[in-house]
């Protein structure tokens, strides 16, 4: 009876280590197995989330685990070979200034990440004035812009290198907000 | 003996065998690796924002508190051992807390790849936080059951320990929440957010959060330990039901419908949350009524078959029923005998609760004399003298239908106020 009971109280022990292992190990396993890069249409808007769209650049793939469109916020990751373009929207109630310092304190709060040199005004293709500027990261550099309109923050990193990186800051100055009507 | 739904431990059960048990080594370990988990998350804020996570886990820590006595006290008359409901509050806090991080975004991750991420942006919380997080603390009250069974004599137990389990995951969930939404403020070491997460998570979204939704696990999981009378796919049906009404209104209060209010504004934020959690709310709160009047017909039966006016008269018996019943009976005492007269009901209502769960393991005509039964029936007999002594041998309550009365307006009085504390979390947060 004793060793009946024992036995139960194992598998029983068992079962609820194989499901917390499966929860823990196996459910990301089965994520990492499968791609997360997805082809976008080359020269459309692409809806960031927020009523904020961009074009992105030639040959660009959105990773879409990082990629979250939202009604009044959102951000999307698009891979472009080793540069990785990143766009975050937020309702934010601001100035460019505070945008810009915490665009800043966000990117320096990375271990080894440094803001490289003066920021510089941005504006783009629609006339959304910014601010950009650089960073330098271990083994990487990389450019940022911030953005205020419309009771949003949009803040953009490029990190990575090469004519990739170039198409990409380029594709800032594309960046456009749907205006309420 | 098992009668309607409480099975009472085994007079041979101790606590120690639950040393030779291997879920009890098995939960020992994950509470030691979740600990550890949650300790590298708290470490990491403490050294971004030293101020705002330490804000953080007292305010959730203070909040945990009267959750803690509402839900212990729920089995006045069966009272789980401190250990247990400590194991349960640990689990919810540490294992399933640390297990459903990388869970959930793996199921945020696959629902983005597999369906889209706008899809995912609007639902992957609706899908993922009540798939992963409800079998996690639902597993934490299965380990209660396999390291002490015997401690899982009712339904209304299950509730207790389902209830612990989800309050432990809240407050750890709540606690990563507020830090997270520091960082994400970029504001640097700040406490506003901090505060904002309590009113949101704390406030508007506490009352129907993890704490009620395993509750409702947990009484699914006692059903089947503790009603052997009916067949075990009945139960296992009741039990999966039980898991699937947890799982269904966390996914509601989930969900993006109504996330912007019926109509616009602070009333329609308002009429959609109490819209989202009322439901649920009630319904729980109706089984648990349900689970402990059950418990208490049982219980009160043990002393009923002792037939013994010097431990309890039949006034007492109808008193002893019930939470507010027998806070009257105290009131009553207090009023007639001032304090050392609440004091001695409340000493004498304790004894004879006790003596109750006793009778239960060991049968009415067991030895009153004999070691578990003697202490509380000595000091049910010296309660009883003192009460004599002071002029007020009863520990009933009046005999009028105040007692009711007051109940319901203590009731209205508790959900007009909860209702303007979730109206005021709403003004604060810029809702109204």
């Amino acid at each position: 009876m004793a060793q009946h009971r024992f036995a139960r109280n194992l598998a029983g022990s068992l079962a609820i280590l194989a499901t917390l292992g499966g929860i823990a190990y196996g459910l990301p396993a089965v994520d990492r197995a499968l791609p997360s890069d997805r082809p976008v249409t080359a020269g459309e808007p692409y809806s960031v989330g927020g009523g904020v769209t961009v074009v992105p650049p030639p040959h660009s793939m959105i990773d879409v685990t990082k990629t979250r469109p939202g009604s009044d916020r959102g951000t999307a990751l698009f891979v472009l070979d080793s540069v990785r373009y990143v766009i975050v929207v937020v309702p934010f109630a601001g100035t460019l200034d505070q945008a810009a310092a915490r665009l800043r304190r966000k990117i320096t709060g990375s271990t080894g990440y440094q803001v490289a040199g003066n920021e510089r005004p941005v504006t783009t293709a629609q006339g959304v004035v910014g601010r950009q500027g650089a960073y330098a990261a271990p083994g990487r550099a990389g450019r940022y812009a911030v953005f205020v309109t419309d009771g949003l923050a949009v803040e953009v990193t490029v990190s990575g290198s090469g004519t990739r990186f170039d198409s990409a800051i380029a594709s800032v100055r594309s960046i456009a907000v749907r205006r309420a009507s | 003996m098992t009668t309607v739904g409480v099975r009472p431990a085994s007079p041979s059960a101790r606590p120690a065998k639950s040393l030779r048990l291997p879920a009890f080594w098995l939960v020992l370990v994950l509470l030691g690796m979740g600990a550890w988990r949650i300790f590298a998350i708290v470490r990491d804020s403490f050294g971004l924002y030293p101020r705002a996570t330490a804000v953080a886990l007292g305010l959730f820590g203070l909040y945990a508190v009267p959750f803690w006595i509402f839900v212990e006290r729920l089995d006045y008359l069966e009272r789980e051992p401190p250990l247990l409901l400590a194991t349960a509050f640990a689990w919810g806090g540490l294992v399933a807390t640390s297990t459903a991080i990388p869970g959930n975004a793996a199921v945020h991750n696959l629902l983005a790849k597999l369906v889209s991420p706008e899809f995912t942006a609007a639902w992957g919380s609706a899908i993922a936080g009540p798939t992963i997080e409800e079998l996690l603390k639902t597993l934490g009250i299965v380990a209660i059951v396999l390291i002490a069974r015997a401690q899982v004599n009712s339904v209304l137990d299950g509730v207790v320990y389902g209830a612990l389990v989800g309050l432990g995951f809240q407050v750890v969930e709540n606690i990563v929440y507020a830090v997270n939404a520091v960082a994400i403020v970029g504001n640097g070491d700040r406490v506003g957010p901090v505060v904002s997460t309590f009113f949101l998570r704390g406030f508007l979204a506490g009352l129907w959060s993890h704490t009620l939704f395993s509750a409702l696990a947990g009484a699914g999981v006692a059903y089947v330990v503790v009603r052997t009378d009916k067949p075990l796919w009945i139960r296992l049906v009741v039990a999966g039901g039980a898991l699937g009404g947890a799982w269904l209104c966390h996914f509601v209060w989930n969900s993006p419908l109504l996330a912007d209010g019926l109509g616009g504004g602070g009333f329609g934020l308002l009429a959609a949350l109490l819209v989202k959690g009322i439901p649920p709310l009630a319904m729980i709160l109706v089984m648990v009524r349900a689970a402990r009047h059950r418990e208490a017909d049982y219980y009160v039966g043990q002393l009923v078959a002792l037939g013994d006016p010097q431990v309890a008269t039949e006034g007492e018996l109808k008193a002893l029923s019930t939470g507010h019943m027998r806070a009257a009976a105290r009131r009553y005492a207090h009023g007639r005998a001032g304090i050392r007269g609440r004091t001695a009901v409340r000493r004498l209502q304790r004894a004879q609760a006790r003596l109750a769960v006793e009778l239960s393991r060991l049968g009415s005509t067991a030895d009153l004399r004999a070691p578990p039964l003697e202490r509380w029936y000595r000091e049910a007999l010296v309660q009883r003298y003192r009460l004599v002594a002071m002029g007020h041998a009863e520990a009933v309550v009046p005999a009028h239908r105040y007692s009711v009365l007051r109940a319901w307006l203590a009731g209205a009085g508790v959900v007009t106020l909860v209702v303007a504390a979730i109206w005021l979390g709403i003004r604060a947060l810029g809702g109204g």
